[in-house]
């Protein structure tokens, strides 16, 4: 685990360069050197008053299983999500109204990040994820 | 080797595009990248698109939303509760829209613009950014205007 910075939330109150023992806190992009970042230390985290330093994780756990039978129409609806999306960008990208384009648009964004969330809770959230990899392995193999 | 869903198979661009944002939240920008990849890969637009089309989807989705809601609290999964409270929420507001610009044409949107949440898809129609997403309650930085 190494420690990042959102920098939106960092207040320059420069505590996290009080702590590090590295100097990994303190570079000339505002981001934290990871190659210099002591895993789990956490100083800086503690130490921050902006709470804008975090810890990001190199291994997660496994997530909890999802049911069969709700994972699958969870997917059917992220396909049916899906299909909305394709047909709002094909509207997109003929229109000539400026109204309808901008419209579109959003809606094929919008759906798009529904989808997503539906294919989150189908069970397809984590990277490391067994489920994830059970696909990529489908996928090389056919 | 067992053969993929029809509906997973179909989502392929969504699953990955999903799993590059995981993987920038993460800072795993190469695991990012190869994600974003796979998504463009899989994806193939449509021939043409209908708003009325997409309107009775939206219908469609919202009444199978309370069918999925009732298995899932069967289950206790909160997770895919949560999905469908903001799923259905924006579903609506999405089909708002289109009702709207099916009756009041390119008069909707003049001298407006629209964000968009990226954190639920809600979309607002105004002139300034909501400070708080009324679906999901994302920060105001979680918004984007769409278009130009």
């Amino acid at each position: 685990m190494y420690a990042s910075r959102n920098l939106s939330k960092c207040t320059k109150d420069c505590l996290c360069l009080f702590v590090c023992p590295t100097g990994a806190t303190n570079t000339e992009t505002g981001q934290i050197d990871s190659s210099r970042c002591l895993d789990g230390c956490r100083l800086c985290v503690d130490a921050c008053p902006s709470k804008a330093i975090f810890l990001v994780m190199d291994e997660y756990p496994e997530p909890a299983p999802k049911d069969a039978a709700s994972a699958s129409k969870m997917m059917d609806l992220c396909s049916s999500r899906f299909a909305q999306e394709k047909a709002a960008a094909a509207i997109a990208a003929s229109s000539d109204e400026p109204g309808l384009k901008k419209l579109t648009e959003a809606l094929r964004q919008s759906l798009r990040i529904t989808a997503e969330d539906c294919a989150r809770e189908a069970g397809f959230m984590l990277p490391q994820s067994e489920p994830v990899r059970a696909l990529m392995e489908e996928l090389e193999s056919s | 080797m067992r053969v993929m869903e029809q509906n997973i198979h179909e989502s392929l661009p969504v699953i990955f595009s999903n799993l590059q944002k995981a993987s920038e939240k993460q800072q795993n920008y190469d695991s990012a990248e190869h994600f974003g990849k796979l998504s463009e890969k899989y994806y193939q637009d449509a021939v043409s698109g209908d708003l009325r089309t997409i309107k009775d989807m939206i219908v469609t989705d919202i009444s199978s939303m309370a069918d999925i809601q009732s298995l899932a609290g069967e289950n206790g999964d909160r997770g895919i509760l949560r999905a469908l409270r903001w799923g259905g929420k924006v579903a609506a507001i999405q089909k708002s829209l289109i009702d709207r610009y099916l009756s009041k044409g390119e008069a909707l949107t003049e001298g407006k613009e629209i964000f968009l949440c990226e954190a639920c898809g809600f979309i607002f129609l105004g002139n300034a950014v909501p400070g708080l997403c009324p679906v999901c309650k994302a920060p105001s930085s979680r918004f984007t205007k769409v278009g130009k």
